[in-house]
């Protein structure tokens, strides 16, 4: 009995000990950053980049508090490290690996606005989101971007808070059925679609459907190998998502590629852009020109293989671009990045070609609207200078 | 975190309506300084909440986000599966919906649950030995995995093994079964209208009972309830139907559908066979102790009267045994009805899927998620009354 | 032999026609069921995602340069264990009222382990298998030698140090999560670690608060009662996973935005407020299963209300409801499953079902083998608990009328 009793107050005074614990945080994060000098020092032994979240979280407020509305470019900069709102299951665009990584289109983004930033692409850390919790998280201040293909609408940029950037994907949204089954949209009616839940999937299948007269069932699940399994079982009629994402499934379904057909009809513009949150113009810029960076290298031919040869090009667009000296002077556009953004972009990441051709190529897309400019596409890079 | 309360050692050792002296003073009066004690504890309850509600104002505010409940009145722009709800329709019918959706799965889950679960406890008692451990492995295995994972689970076996609509299991028209779920013939009324018959036939029957239980008291014959009653509620129910018109539907298979009948989902079987599986296990045990608990004296006096097994169990030990035994069942039918939110996993569009849903269309959480809250509340609270009522009319007046 | 099986038989399956046709029916539907379970398990069913995967289920997106932390830990539970088992014993024998059934064979007490922990030993030995590696077997052997050196430490010890022992099982919590911490910060952690160390910190704080609210519930003073009674039924009148979800979505409305934790935090404060309402209504059960005379009979020794609580009422309350607490943290511990749809944590459900989109899996339908593994994992954890508990309950004397 009195065992119990001593046990009973060692949780007392351990869960006081906790909160005091906790309250002591936040009195150290109001006071100085000194404090958290202190933190590092205490937990030297770990390598700069494995630095805890709970550090990073703790010096990202402190930074936010003292100076008060600062940008989150300087929070992100002291932290060390991208908060990058991403998914798990996603092919070709995030799918978590064995070994606990993330590999695809998006999360190379992430890695592009890393390496601009903090000059290391690795400096990420990927948070997996639900669809539905995305722009909370991105409100809330827990992740610093969302990479995360998220679609560019004039609700979410008025209404959630968020400010899309430029877009680094034209999708649209599209309906895969079993080959055969049916021939156009205007077949499906009274099929039963799946889609993942929390999107504007959802809203357009109903919109489009009822448009055309037609009655719909819309099943909708967080977890798309709840619909792939649906799907595979003929629970559902039809499988609406972006087309890119149909492909992407499309290739890898048991029965071969062409046991499924995308239907001619695509029914939504669906610009897949960052975001990033209102009001934070310098680092929405440097976010921005993250991406940019990937575009334009394509243009100008420069890929993480040969970008160190450009250095030594002479020309001056080249030279601007990747930051080199020229007659002791460097281009500084003033957007808080180091000048040398650009090249740790393409030579860490690689250019806008390569990030497709090592993710979304596989999936079986051409470039399509994802061309550059010059090539018949919507890929335009504004110029750097 | 304790520092803001003065005095809690000395209000706590009076609490005990100890008189105290008329002299003391009014800061060592242990009444003043309770109250004192208590108010200061309210105050504080008081303050953090007006803190985070006020944090609540300031931040939807700056976010653009409105905190009231006009989101009720907005469109859904999303459509619930096997329902009539247009995307059209305010977000309040969705809620509504989603409710009803609650609600047919806890009602049907809490019946089913407790007809297996009682099957099964018995099992766990049976003479033989195969029943028996089958009864064992059955709650041991059950009670000890999380309920999602057997939701998945039993959404995906039911899916992958349903036929697709071209191949069906067809029973001419009275039994359609394929992966649009089980259709079977259903009266094409309204559902207001077939709620009426049925409380009409419901007040029919209960009055015929009443009746012949009265009969049976007066003059000593055997009352024979279920010999009347069923037919009075037959008849009623069908003159009912004629007279008001209400035909039957059967389930035809068109195109990619079925049309006609009702349809019973494969996300509504599938959490509904998850939820009585898991309940089941949890109500099995409950009765298993409760009929341990019902003296053995009890069921050997029954046998002494040569009853057989089945009458012991029916007229002497269940009765008993289900006084002791309501309290538990009580609480896992509230956690019943409160598991069936999990439906939301598997697209079974009940409450908090709907409420989830709706944010998702950007109706605000916080105001959707407080309408969420006090459905459940009210939702709980009913089922506690009941319990609670049919507690108090099986207890034995004695104690 | 045959004799005697044949009167088993009798006695048990065939003791009258009924019976009989039930044995027969039963049997036959088991048998199918069996058949077809054994044929999944060894036959149809493709367990390499679980293999590959293996380290993903366990412990999410773990560095692997980071495992020495992990290892530390596991071995030093087994060492904190194996002496708190040690000195528990040797109370036990040393208690002024044990039947002496004399010193038991090392044989014994390993075959007695065996039997009160197979589903976990058997799940440990599964794991083991389907690694294939010698690092975790290593460890495993470490850890179990560690234990009993541990054990026979502690059998030794003398009973006055007794306390620090049962002082290191706190402490031990706490710098096992710093340690922890300090490689993967806990909002990165997934896997079964996740599920583990949610359920751990949530029952250790819940636990205090509870007692409180059932304290609260049952005191003179109305409007703590009324507080308390506000506060537990509200919890326990709404879905957790819906709790979850406005955590999820709405925490940061609540609080000011620079100081939003993250989500493991909050999936542990809700865990915590959510689990306090259940725990206070335990333990409001034990305290009305104390005998008022004890009340009285603490009031008639001169002691003070609080010291009546303290010393009398708590105590004796507490140990009449020590198997509900565990029932209580079993299903806490598959309702982390919850944090992890609603929040979007890999834990080790979400892992599961997660791994079958990896490039390798995709489009095989191997999400059956996925949660069977899932289920299992759960079920040795949760099946050997609620085994210790009722053990536990049997050795209290609870229940017994």
């Amino acid at each position: 009995m009195s065992r119990l009793l001593r046990l009973l107050s060692l949780l007392l005074v351990l869960a006081l000990g906790a909160a005091a614990c906790a309250s002591a945080d936040d009195d150290a994060d109001d006071t100085a950053p000194e404090v958290e000098e202190t933190d590092d020092a205490d937990s030297e032994e770990e390598p700069d980049e494995s630095d805890g979240d709970a550090d990073a979280d703790a010096d990202e407020e402190t930074v936010e508090l003292t100076q008060g509305d600062g940008s989150l470019l300087d929070a992100v900069i002291a932290a060390d490290e991208v908060r990058c709102g991403t998914r798990d299951a996603l092919p070709g665009f995030a799918v978590l690996q064995p070994d606990g990584t993330h590999e695809g289109f998006d999360n190379d983004f992430c890695r592009a606005v890393a390496a601009a930033v903090l000059g290391d692409a690795e400096k990420v850390n990927f948070i997996d989101l639900e669809t539905a919790d995305r722009f909370t998280a991105l409100q809330s201040g827990e992740i610093d971007v969302l990479i995360r293909n998220t679609t560019w609408t004039a609700s979410r940029d008025g209404g959630e808070g968020a400010t899309f950037l430029t877009t680094n994907f034209y999708d649209g949204q599209g309906m895969m059925v079993e080959t055969g089954a049916f021939e156009s949209l205007d077949d499906m009616d009274g099929a039963v679609v799946c889609v993942a839940s929390g999107t504007t999937t959802e809203g357009n299948v109903a919109t489009e459907f009822a448009r055309r007269g037609l009655s719909v069932e819309v099943l909708s699940f967080e977890d798309t190998n709840l619909i792939q399994e649906a799907f595979l079982a003929g629970r559902c009629d039809g499988w609406s998502s972006d087309v890119s994402q149909l492909s992407a499934l499309r290739t890898a379904y048991p029965d071969g590629e062409s046991a499924l057909t995308i239907l001619a009809e695509v029914f939504s513009k669906e610009p897949l852009a960052p975001a990033v949150r209102d009001g934070d113009t310098a680092w929405a810029q440097a976010v921005n020109w993250a991406v940019l960076a990937t575009i334009q290298a394509e243009e100008l031919g420069i890929t993480s293989a040969n970008v160190d040869d450009f250095l030594g090009s002479d020309n001056p667009i080249v030279q601007r671009f990747l930051g080199v000296e020229v007659d002791g002077a460097v281009l500084d556009p003033g957007l808080g990045l180091p000048t040398d953004f650009n090249y740790q972009v393409i030579s860490q990441v690689g250019n806008y070609g390569e990030i497709f051709e090592r993710h979304i190529t596989p999936l079986g897309l051409e470039r399509g609207p994802n061309a550059q400019w010059l090539d018949g596409g919507l890929l335009y890079a504004p110029p750097y200078r | 975190m304790t520092t803001t309360t003065p005095t809690p050692e000395q209000p706590t050792s009076g609490s005990e309506r100890s008189t105290a002296p008329a002299a003391v003073p009014f800061w060592r009066n242990v009444r003043v300084l309770a109250w004192t004690f208590q108010l200061v504890v309210l105050g504080l309850v008081i303050v953090v909440l007006a803190i985070l509600f006020n944090n609540v104002r300031i931040n939807s505010q700056n976010q653009g986000i409105p905190t009231g409940f006009d989101f009720l009145d907005q469109p859904t722009s999303f459509t619930i599966p096997a329902n009539d709800l247009r995307d059209t329709q305010p977000v309040r019918d969705a809620i509504v919906e989603g409710t009803l959706n609650t609600l047919r799965v806890s009602v049907v889950g809490i019946i089913l649950a407790t007809v297996v679960g009682v099957l099964i406890g018995i099992g766990r008692l049976s003479g033989n030995w195969l029943v028996r451990n089958l009864a064992r492995v059955y709650v041991e295995a059950l009670r000890n995995i999380p309920l999602l994972g057997l939701v998945v689970f039993a959404y995906l076996a039911i899916v992958l093994t349903l036929p697709r609509v071209d191949d069906s299991i067809q029973a001419g028209n009275l039994l359609i079964i394929n992966t649009r779920g089980a259709s079977i013939p259903w009266p094409d009324g309204t559902n207001l209208l077939l709620v009426g018959l049925l409380a009409l036939a419901a007040i029919a029957g209960w009055s015929v009972r009443r009746w012949r239980l009265g009969v049976s008291e007066r003059t000593g014959e055997p009352s024979r309830v279920v010999a009347w009653v069923t037919p009075v509620v037959l008849l009623v129910l069908f003159w009912g139907a004629v007279l008001a018109g209400v035909g039957i539907t059967s389930p035809m298979i068109d195109g990619p559908r079925v049309t006609g009948g009702m349809t019973l989902q494969p996300e509504y079987f599938a959490l509904l066979m998850a939820l009585v599986t898991y309940t089941a296990s949890h109500i099995a045990e409950i009765v298993r102790g409760s009929i341990q608990a019902v003296p053995r004296g009890q069921g050997e006096a029954a046998k002494a009267m040569a009853l057989t097994g089945v009458q012991q169990m029916r007229h002497v030990v269940l009765p008993q045994a289900f006084r002791i035994a309501i309290p538990p069942i009580a609480n896992q039918y509230l956690n019943l009805m409160k598991n069936s939110s999990l439906g939301f996993v598997i697209s079974y569009f009940e409450l908090t899927k709907v409420v989830s849903t709706t944010i998702g269309n950007r109706s605000p959480a916080i105001p959707a998620y407080l309408v969420l809250i006090l459905i459940y509340l009210v939702l709980s609270l009913i089922i506690s009354l009941i319990m609670n009522t049919a507690n108090r009319r099986l207890e034995l007046p004695s104690r | 032999m045959l004799g005697s099986i044949g009167a088993w038989l009798r006695a048990n399956l065939f003791r009258n026609r009924t019976d009989a046709v039930v044995t027969v029916v039963v049997g036959s539907i088991l048998l199918y069921a069996l058949y077809r379970f054994l044929r999944f398990l060894f036959v149809t069913g493709r367990w390499e995602i679980v293999r590959v995967n293996l380290p993903l289920y366990l412990t999410g997106a773990w560095p692997s340069d980071e495992l020495w932390r992990i290892t530390t830990v596991i071995v030093a539970a087994a060492l904190v264990g194996g002496l708190a088992a040690g000195v528990a014993a040797r109370r036990a024998a040393e208690a002024p009222d044990r039947v002496d059934t004399g010193p038991r064979s090392p044989g014994r007490v390993a075959l007695d382990l065996l039997d009160r922990l197979w589903p976990a030993v058997a799940t440990v030995l599964l794991l083991l298998i389907l690694a294939r590696t010698a690092a975790p077997w290593l460890l495993v052997v470490a850890a179990v030698v560690v234990a009993i050196a541990a054990n026979q430490v502690g059998r030794r010890l003398p009973l006055r140090v007794g306390w620090l022992v049962n002082l290191a099982i706190p402490v031990g919590v706490v710098a096992a999560l710093w340690l922890l911490n300090g490689g993967v910060g806990w909002n990165e952690w997934g896997g079964l670690l996740l599920n583990l160390a949610l359920a751990a910190i949530a029952i250790t704080l819940c636990f205090p608060f509870g007692v409180l609210l059932a304290l609260g519930r049952r005191s003179t003073f109305p409007i703590l009662r009324l507080l308390s009674t506000v506060y537990i039924e509200l919890f326990r009148g709404v879905p957790l996973i819906a709790l979850l979800l406005l955590a999820n979505q709405a925490l940061g409305f609540f609080i000011p935005q620079s100081i939003a934790p993250g989500r493991t935090v909050r999936a542990i404060v809700v865990l915590t407020l959510f689990t306090a309402a259940y725990v206070a209504e335990i333990v409001r059960g034990g305290l009305q299963s104390v005998p008022p005379g004890q009340i009285e009979a603490g009031k008639a020794n001169g002691l003070t209300a609080l010291a009546i609580t303290r010393r009398i009422v708590l105590p004796q309350a507490i140990r009449n409801v020590i198997p509900a607490l565990v029932g209580q943290f079993i299903s806490l511990f598959k309702d982390t499953t919850l944090a992890g749809a609603a929040m979007g944590f890999l834990d080790l459900l979400r892992a599961a079902e997660a791994s079958t989109q990896q490039d390798a899996f995709r489009g095989d339908g191997l999400i059956a083998e996925a949660l069977v593994f899932v289920l299992l994992v759960f079920w040795a954890g949760s099946y050997t608990m609620s085994r210790e508990s009722q053990r536990l309950e049997k050795r209290l004397g609870v229940g017994v009328r």
